[in-house]
């Protein structure tokens, strides 16, 4: 009997053995094909199925970097350039970048698969040129709304930001914790730009924003969504990613794209000036870029898709839904937070006045 | 030489110190004086803006905040921890070990994890909530969650072990001798308490209070979540600046601030603990 268990642990020992020595080979084999080094955001922002595929089909392995804000891969890439090959950051980090001469200009001979492109997302602001960013994900801020919670408390239904005002509304919205997205719904609402610096405006702008605190609920940038699932809050001023997924939780949420016009990001990849293996980057840009691909990486993460080939590849209810597949006539109305590096300070200083009420 | 060799084992901890607290301690306070460009860039300018901006008044009520924030949870903690201390310290040894597990078992656990926890139980559609309107006493949620309230029970949840055992080391050490002699001269149990026992604990009180406010003044997660960032607290406003303030010579003025108040509140501290041999700190 004794004899029998120690026969059993020792065969159990020697599968374990077979299996860590099966591991160490498999990445010996990718280490000798080289590796790459990404960082970005984390939250599966690029499919952990797509990075296997990656590794499986080129031997090359990617090391995933997960990080919480642009800043942070900011200094990450100051303080060791030649430590990361690529990068996911939001369109303002990409001209910060550009300017402080982090990155790469990226050579589109490697890049058969960047023709993929839609030509509508060619030449913004951040990269003028397009040589130093590839679109990743578009998304957008908008308001989610719950249509009878709204009726119930006896305010008018909600088109738009000027809409979040109404004093039926006390303490039933949830917003994004950020001064610069904050202080852009009280402009917008008045009729003016994200990031305004004319100082009358902004001063306008001010006395707007504190006359909304008393309806905000909550301030979370994770996830607002749950504060409508769970019937807390009535409206909310969420990432489009966040209310697919309140939408999701909850089908009888509504999606509303503020009259006023939204805010729209895309996050995109670059390339560290001394990235230590471009060939290997150059395979992975590529790789994503396929049309099926882009198309999986969308249906997973929730973000539109900047990739003009995906669109035939994308499931159903993903081209149905309007927050993910954005018409023509709501991308028109869309603009960035251009220049948030002038207005950041002064913004800062408001929103804590404002939260300080 | 005598010294050196008595003190030879201190060495390793003193260059750990040195090198880990000591030495990124001057550098936040050198950063404190730079100035930094519109992308965050940190240049080597000498201002005393950063400095400037620390006493402006806005600036003033964050700090009022959170010193209200970490007195209150240092005087709940305080109120709340003494019995729990008084009675273990009583307690036969076994339910002693017990009863000290239990008080630390929750560190095992991710405070962050706990944190959710209160949300868990707090939130419209949280356990409280869904006990309460099941058995029909209310038929709207109350609204429990994101008020000063909350991160208060958050916080004083989170530091509360700590108040506890300080207290409980004081307690455990009372010469009970003292208390027999109180009761033979006729003073009853509420005088005994008054006269011997809360003196006599003091320091323990004291320790407890300084090891909870500290880190209450710094625990930024607990109101971003509990709190629903509806107040500003110098935790909250110094991980804003380092990450999308972009404003790291901002933040590091904040940090030798905050400090300062420790220090303060360290000093307070020695003063009362100062007859107590075996003091937190000293």
């Amino acid at each position: 009997m004794k004899n029998q268990r120690f026969s059993q642990v020792v065969g159990m020992l020697m599968v374990a053995l077979l299996a860590v020595t099966l591991v160490l080979s498999a990445d010996q084999g990718a280490a000798a094909a080289g590796e790459i080094n990404l960082m970005t955001w984390g939250g599966d922002f690029i499919p952990r199925a797509i990075i296997n595929e990656f590794e499986a089909e080129t031997g090359i392995k990617v090391n995933y970097k997960e990080v919480t804000s642009n800043e942070d891969m900011q200094s990450l890439l100051e303080a060791n350039p030649n430590q990361y090959d690529l990068a996911v950051v939001t369109d303002y980090m990409v001209d910060i970048l550009r300017q402080t001469g982090m990155l790469a200009v990226l050579d589109k001979d490697q890049l058969p698969n960047y023709a993929n492109i839609n030509p509508v997302y060619h030449g913004p602001y951040y990269d003028p040129t397009d040589e130093y960013s590839i679109p990743y994900a578009v998304s957008t801020s908008l308001l989610l709304v719950n249509p009878a919670g709204v009726e119930a408390l006896g305010a008018q239904p909600i088109t738009g930001y000027n809409d979040l005002w109404q004093k039926e509304l006390a303490n039933n919205v949830v917003v994004v914790d950020w001064s610069v997205e904050i202080m852009g719904i009280a402009l917008k609402a008045l009729g003016y730009e994200y990031n305004e610096t004319d100082p009358v405006k902004v001063a306008e702008a001010r006395e707007k924003l504190f006359a909304l605190k008393p309806n905000i609920v909550r301030f979370e940038t994770n996830t607002p969504e749950d504060s409508l699932v769970n019937g807390e809050a009535v409206a909310g001023f969420m990432y489009s990613n966040q209310a697919v997924k309140g939408v999701q939780a909850r089908p009888d949420l509504e999606p509303v794209f503020p009259v006023e016009g939204m805010p729209i990001f895309i996050d995109c990849w670059v390339m560290s000036k001394e990235a230590p293996n471009k060939e290997g980057a150059y395979q992975f840009l590529n790789f994503i870029m396929r049309p099926e691909i882009a198309a999986r990486i969308a249906d997973l993460t929730k973000f539109t898709s900047p990739n003009k080939a995906a669109e035939e590849y994308l499931p159903e209810d993903f081209r149905n839904n309007p927050m993910l597949n954005l018409s023509d006539e709501v991308l028109e109305n869309t603009s960035f937070y251009i220049a948030v590096d002038k207005v950041l300070d002064e913004y800062e200083h408001i929103y804590l006045e404002f939260k300080l009420r | 030489m005598q010294t050196l060799k008595r003190n030879i084992l201190a060495v390793p901890i003193l260059v750990w110190l040195g090198l880990f607290v000591g030495i990124p301690l001057v550098f936040v306070f050198v950063l404190s004086f730079l100035s930094r460009d519109s992308l965050g860039t940190i240049v080597f300018q000498f201002t005393w803006e950063n400095w400037q901006r620390v006493f402006d008044p806005i600036y003033l009520r964050v700090f009022r905040n959170s010193l209200l924030l970490a007195f209150l949870t240092g005087l709940v903690t305080i109120v709340v921890g003494y019995p729990v201390a008084y009675i273990t310290s009583n307690l036969e040894p076994k339910k002693r070990a017990l009863s000290i597990g239990l008080i630390m078992l929750p560190f095992w656990i991710s405070s962050l994890l706990r944190t959710y926890g209160w949300m868990i139980l707090l939130g419209n559609a949280g356990i409280i909530n869904n006990v309460l309107r099941a058995l029909g006493i209310i038929d709207k949620p109350l609204p429990m969650m994101y008020k000063f309230g909350t991160t208060l029970v958050g916080t004083a949840y989170m530091l509360i072990p700590f108040a506890i055992v300080a207290i409980f080391n004081s307690v455990d050490k009372l010469d009970r001798s003292l208390l027999e002699a109180s009761y033979d001269l006729g003073a009853n149990k509420r005088q005994t308490f008054f006269n011997i026992t809360l003196p006599l604990t003091l320091p323990g009180i004291a320790g407890g209070f300084t090891l909870v406010f500290i880190p209450a003044l710094g625990l930024f997660y607990v109101s971003d979540l509990l709190g629903g960032g509806n107040t500003i607290f110098l935790g909250n406003m110094i991980n804003t600046q380092v990450t999308r303030g972009r404003n790291r010579p901002l933040a590091a003025a904040f940090s030798i601030a905050m400090i300062a108040v420790v220090l303060l509140v360290i000093s307070i501290y020695g003063r009362i603990a100062k007859d107590d041999a075996e003091g937190l700190f000293l």
